[in-house]
């Protein structure tokens, strides 16, 4: 086993989050960073993991190439399972089958919560996002929850203004308070600049980790409050040649993640 | 027995009125695009949609003004970015102010499946702790109520129904009484389109109901719910349809650009919507280059026998 030399923040990140998944688990799958996170486990360390997205699918095997969203047409030819979303949101989420939810976010704050919604008052917003879809499920009825977004100072409110998905909510007890089944909730937020848990007690997060390269005052510096530090910090392994050849030529050849070519405008129809 | 068969600008005229709550079907594949850009044509106003995943084609109807109140989980155009309309809607009230109710994706489905089957609500553990439950619009008290659950105590999320009064869906094929068969990834299509109390079915193809007998298990809708079939072929265009087209990215990106500005996005209706006078015409547009691309490559498995029972066993009647 031996240890890339070369990766990226966004690569470290997708390293990180395929890392808390086991083999054999059962996954919720949201879109964005989630996607190839959860196909990266698969095809490395955790080829028996069953992945399931929102819109009814249940994924049998890895596409050839990779969904750029959950209800990516791709999906439709490499999937066990595919009908409606009370089959998966449904008979699989709600029932509690699922280990872990993966999710993307705009915004996620100390406990948790997450913002998918909007910037600014909700009945008259600075900023409309796009809207929950199925992550408010995922973060409301799973019982691990991990969030994977980018380190950027505007992501990480001390409050988000609109709690779309539901972490601790204000801390200590009150998520099982609100309705929402004990022993759910986030379990990780993972970014390009490190991990975090939360505590078993207040329910707010810290820094369990950061990356090689990395530093506490960086990661700090992305917050907008002053983020607490776990005693026992730890550094995480850099990913191994074989996680970043598998992500680059197996996963993504064309960069629709890794490079972010999903978006790319096109000037001419 | 009157045939249902018509074009969509028979079927739009026909069964959509102003002030209409309108259902519209697909999540991410069988998007009533053909329709959409119909109802834009024929100036629809005061309409209340609902559907799950908005993507651009609730962007469009909003930005065209046809539309007064919203309900919808997820509005953006699937590049991911923002869909321009209705981000100018919400945050600038162009072109007029609108009412938005978000939703989660499990209970807008949930509350269809209530519509569905008429039931009064339906409990879910879902929502609790979020905002949802603290924010509603326009649905105001009609939307969610949070009570302890009568068997064991524990707090639960009541969801209302949904209904509608008329639903629009494009499936892969239909019989002329409107037998309708949709397969793939289906969201939650079939509980909203069994929600409406008028449904207009937009397929692919339009097949003898022999074709329907033979698989009836991929029936979304039976025929008796059904008021109006139209045969519009690649009407989900730019979205998907399993076995007919792919999704056009090309196109997501090339609206994104488009409507980026008021000016733009007006440019497009007038080009694209305005300037066409149907779906032929638009996808004559799109041009057979890009139609050839988008055709998917085979992926049939064996087909399944549902095996013919047509006699008892011969002691049974004896």
């Amino acid at each position: 086993m031996k240890y890339s030399a070369d990766y990226t923040h966004i690569e470290m990140m997708i390293v990180a989050g395929s890392r808390e998944i086991s083999n054999g688990q059962i996954l919720a799958v949201g879109t964005q960073w989630p996607i190839i996170t959860a196909m990266l486990a698969k095809k490395t360390h955790a080829p028996d993991v069953a992945i399931f997205y929102e819109g009814g699918a249940v994924i049998g095997s890895i596409p050839d190439r990779i969904p750029l969203f959950t209800g990516d047409p791709c999906v439709a030819s490499n999937a066990v399972l595919l009908n409606d979303s009370l089959d998966t949101l449904g008979m699989i989420l709600h029932a509690g089958h699922p280990d872990i939810a993966l999710l993307p976010a705009a915004n996620v704050d100390k406990y948790g919560n997450i913002n998918t919604t909007c910037f600014g008052d909700y009945s008259k917003p600075l900023f409309r996002l796009g809207g929950s879809g199925g992550a408010c499920d995922f973060g409301s009825l799973a019982k691990r929850v991990i969030t994977m977004l980018e380190h950027e100072k505007q992501r990480f409110p001390e409050k988000v203004d609109f709690i779309t998905t539901p972490g601790y909510l204000d801390g200590s007890n009150s998520r099982e308070e609100s309705g929402l089944k004990p022993d759910t909730g986030p379990s990780a937020v993972i970014t390009t600049l490190g991990i975090f848990r939360f505590d078993k007690d207040t329910r707010e997060m810290y820094l369990d980790t950061y990356y090689p390269g990395g530093s506490v005052e960086e990661v700090k510096e992305g917050f907008q409050w002053d983020i607490k530090v776990s005693e026992n910090l730890k550094v995480a392994d850099p990913p191994t040649e074989a996680y970043i050849r598998v992500l680059r030529e197996e996963l993504d050849p064309l960069g629709m993640y890794l490079k972010d070519n999903r978006a790319k405008p096109i000037l001419t129809l | 027995m009157k045939s249902k068969i018509m074009t969509m600008r028979e079927a739009i005229r026909a069964f959509v009125n102003d002030g209409d709550v309108v259902y519209l079907g697909g999540f991410l594949q069988h998007e009533p695009y053909a329709a959409v850009h119909e109802i834009i044509r024929q100036e629809k106003r005061r309409l209340t949609v609902t559907k799950s995943a908005g993507m651009i084609a609730l962007d469009q109807m909003i930005g065209a003004g046809c539309i007064d109140k919203v309900i919808s989980t997820y509005i953006w155009n699937p590049l991911p970015k923002p869909a321009h309309a209705l981000r100018r809607c919400v945050e600038k009230e162009i072109p007029h102010k609108i009412q938005m109710e978000d939703y989660s994706f499990l209970s807008l489905t949930l509350a269809y499946f209530a519509g569905a089957l008429d039931l009064p609500f339906v409990a879910t553990k879902t929502l609790l702790g979020s905002d949802f439950t603290k924010h509603s619009s326009f649905l105001g008290e009609n939307k969610l109520k949070i009570v302890e659950s009568p068997f064991n105590g524990e707090k639960v999320c009541l969801i209302a129904p949904l209904k509608h009064d008329v639903g629009i869906i494009q499936v892969q094929r239909v019989d002329k009484e409107g037998n309708a068969q949709a397969w793939g990834l289906m969201g939650d299509s079939k509980y909203g389109i069994n929600s409406c109390s008028k449904v207009i079915i937009c397929a692919e193809e339009i097949v003898d109901t022999e074709v329907i007998i033979k698989d009836p298990s991929r029936t979304i809708i039976p025929g008796f719910k059904v008021n109006a079939v139209v045969e519009e072929p690649f009407g989900a265009h730019p979205s998907y349809v399993s076995g007919y087209y792919d999704m056009d990215w090309r196109y997501f990106s090339f609206y994104d650009k488009a409507t980026e500005t008021l000016d733009g996005f007006e440019d497009y209706l007038k080009e694209w919507v305005h300037g066409v006078k149907d779906r032929s015409e638009y996808m004559k547009k799109i041009g057979k280059k890009t139609l050839e691309d988008l055709k998917p490559g085979p992926w049939s498995g064996s087909p399944v026998d549902y095996g013919y029972c047509g006699r008892f066993q011969e002691d049974y009647v004896s």
